[in-house]
């Protein structure tokens, strides 16, 4: 049964950052990505691969602008996008013959996978799509998607939000490491 | 924890306009709902306070030694004992040291009272009304026609909160401590409890 009493949403919204706050999570983002799509760009491939840069901009948000949210912290960001890039991998090469079950298989396993193993990363799930939808090149790379350009990507956003996000007084990060 | 007990010490009632100053105090973008928080600390807050009424038992509580009144003495003997010790009651306990029932102010009142409520303000209003005391109705009867027997006793293990539910619901002041033979080995009286919340200091 429909509850629409529940679809009013009575509770009230959080109250807006600092000003500082933003001014950090806009640094720590413009550098963070900066660095992962100067290395893309440089180093790997003008084409397929870039589609990869959306994922990391998801997580940006996150651990550049939400620092303190379980979400954000380096177990979900590392394991959330090297789960989903091979699961990604995986689901394409099952079932890359219907490309529309492989997407769907991909994210939803590894949605599934990510909360088993405490590794939940919304970005995660665009990873996982991306290694079905993302061409020729992504699909070429097979296993080494994981790898590259997700594990390296993502730990250069990790080591960037390290330094960072731990320069202001009222930051740290991360909260956690395990 | 009896659910009376569970009413009265229901947790602060926070509003989500706390949260939100709190929330607005501490610096960064926090990832939940003021309502989610709200939730979050009215479960935790529960699980603490059965945390805290069971990690304390009374062995740790009670006091000790504890002072006995015997089967066989008569009241006179019994009140001076209590004033002695300046305590208001206590465990009664036969030849071999076994509880045999409990004797407390209440008691006293009851034997000499009138009405139902057996206050001491009542027997204080009565005697000046009448000019005279009613105390004289207690000589020349033994302990055992006035205490309160079976006595409400408990192990050493048992946890604050089990004592506070017992108070609350048997409407006593002093639980006795005994062993496994019916021998008490301390007491529990309303001022041991609330020391052992440790909310007057």
């Amino acid at each position: 049964m429909i509850s629409f009493e529940k679809m009013r949403g009575n509770g009230q919204s959080p109250p807006r950052v600092s000003l500082v706050e933003v001014f950090w999570s806009w640094v720590g983002s413009f550098v963070g990505i900066a660095a992962v799509a100067l290395m893309q760009y440089k180093l790997v491939d003008q084409t397929g691969l870039l589609m990869l840069i959306g994922s990391f901009g998801a997580s940006a948000v996150l651990i550049y602008g939400a620092i303190r949210s379980p979400l954000a912290q380096p177990r979900n960001l590392l394991g959330g996008h090297i789960l989903s890039a091979f699961i990604g991998v995986t689901a394409f090469q099952w079932l890359g013959g219907q490309p529309w079950l492989a997407a769907a298989v991909a994210v939803s396993t590894s949605i599934a996978l990510m909360h088993l193993t405490k590794t939940l990363h919304p970005p995660g799930g665009a990873t996982a799509l991306i290694a079905v939808i993302g061409g020729d090149s992504v699909h070429h790379l097979g296993y080494l998607y994981v790898v590259m350009p997700a594990a390296s990507g993502a730990a250069v956003m990790l080591i960037v939000a390290l330094i960072v996000n731990n320069i202001p007084k009222t930051r740290k990060y991360p909260e956690f490491w395990l | 924890m009896s659910e009376a007990n569970d009413r009265f010490c229901s947790p602060i009632d926070i509003s989500e306009l706390d949260i939100l100053a709190a929330m607005k105090d501490i610096q960064g973008y926090i990832d939940i709902s003021p309502g989610d928080f709200k939730e979050v600390f009215q479960v935790a807050y529960s699980h603490a306070v059965h945390r805290l009424m069971d990690a304390r038992k009374a062995g740790d509580i009670m006091t000790r030694p504890v002072h006995c009144v015997e089967l066989g003495m008569d009241l006179v003997q019994t009140a001076t004992f209590l004033a002695d010790k300046g305590i208001t009651g206590a465990p009664v306990v036969d030849a071999d040291g076994r509880i045999a029932g409990v004797v407390s102010e209440k008691d006293f009142l009851a034997r000499m009272g009138i009405g139902t409520s057996h206050s001491f303000m009542q027997i204080i209003a009565h005697c000046l009304h009448n000019k005279g005391c009613m105390a004289t109705v207690l000589r020349n009867h033994a302990i055992q026609e006035i205490m309160t027997t079976p006595a409400i006793t408990a192990g050493p293990e048992i946890t604050i909160g089990a004592i506070s539910a017992l108070f609350i619901d048997r409407q006593i002041n002093r639980l006795p401590i005994v062993d496994t033979d019916g021998r008490p080995v301390g007491i529990v009286t309303r001022t041991d409890l609330v020391q052992s919340y440790c909310i007057t200091r």
